[in-house]
């Protein structure tokens, strides 16, 4: 596959809630840097606790690549939006059934079509916004 | 007989952050079509009678944001810590900006705080060499924090 379809085929299995089948397509020591959350580590660890909270959190998630290009030092630059309706707390974010939808940014370095660096980014108080947080200084409550 | 060449989409996103480096908005506008899209995603500013957004054109609502940001951070600055293109005219770019505040930013009281927030932006570069498109991404929350605002809205 070349880098287009590797990140093509990185969102759709985010899209089916496939976490396993997009963490195939990445070397496993892969750097992810999820800048919003100020997680970074590899794609076995950060990048695994990332989606399999996305997907427990919000199990009606839906992915859609909004914009795609790959540069000249093959990083596809992805611009996606994730839509889902809250069903268990999320990195300390009480659930409260809230629908949330997000436009975020990733960066996908694919080298001999396998992804080897990955960073993403999106606005974290447009979520909170989104899900009924009202303090930065106490994600936890909401009221 | 003269030649001008048509810069690099590369060479007109660097152009356009040297000029915001220098404050100098209307340079930053030149660099568009007269009819370039504005995208500040993050941008949000919650009224008591409706949302106003950071979508539009570059010479209304991306002109006024630059100015009064300049306005609110009288040294503010950015740094390109990476960027990428390909050969249809696709940009993003990875840029810290910073700045210290002097005035109130929308509801964000001041309190004379520095800030380093990393932003993405995307654009789109045409044949001539002027942005057609630019979007922009941050964290409004790591703002915030560093700006002293605890309160999410």
């Amino acid at each position: 596959m070349n880098s287009m379809d590797v990140a093509r085929t990185f969102f759709a299995r985010m899209d089916t809630h496939d976490t396993s089948g997009a963490l195939a397509l990445v070397a496993p020591h892969t750097n992810v840097a999820l800048v919003p959350l100020n997680l970074q580590g590899d794609a076995e660890n950060v990048g695994r606790q990332y989606f399999e909270q996305l997907m427990s959190a919000f199990p009606d998630l839906s992915v859609r690549v909004r914009r795609l290009f790959v540069g000249n030092d093959n990083t596809a630059v992805a611009e996606i939006a994730i839509e889902g309706t809250q069903a268990a707390d999320f990195f300390g974010i009480i659930n409260q059934e809230k629908l949330m939808d997000i436009d975020q940014v990733w960066f996908l370095h694919v080298n001999d079509g396998v992804i080897d660096r990955i960073k993403a980014y999106w606005c974290q108080n447009r979520l909170y916004r989104r899900l009924g947080v009202k303090r930065l200084d106490h994600v936890t409550i909401t009221a | 007989m003269s030649v001008t060449s048509i810069p690099s989409a590369v060479e007109v996103v660097t152009a356009f952050f040297d000029a915001y480096r220098e404050h100098d908005v209307e340079r930053m506008v030149e660099l568009c079509t007269d009819n370039a899209d504005f995208h500040y995603v993050p941008f949000e500013l919650w009224g008591k009678q409706r949302v106003i957004r950071g979508d539009g054109k570059v010479r209304t609502i991306g002109k006024v944001i630059w100015t009064t940001l300049i306005d609110s951070f009288p040294d503010i600055t950015n740094k390109i810590m990476y960027i990428t293109a390909d050969n249809e005219g696709n940009v993003a770019a990875e840029v810290m900006i910073s700045g210290t505040q002097a005035k109130p930013f929308g509801t964000m009281g001041n309190q004379g705080l520095h800030y380093d927030l990393p932003h993405v932006f995307l654009f789109r570069i045409n044949r001539e060499g002027l942005i057609e498109e630019i979007t922009g991404y941050w964290d409004t929350a790591d703002w915030y924090r560093q700006l002293g605002r605890l309160e999410v809205d």
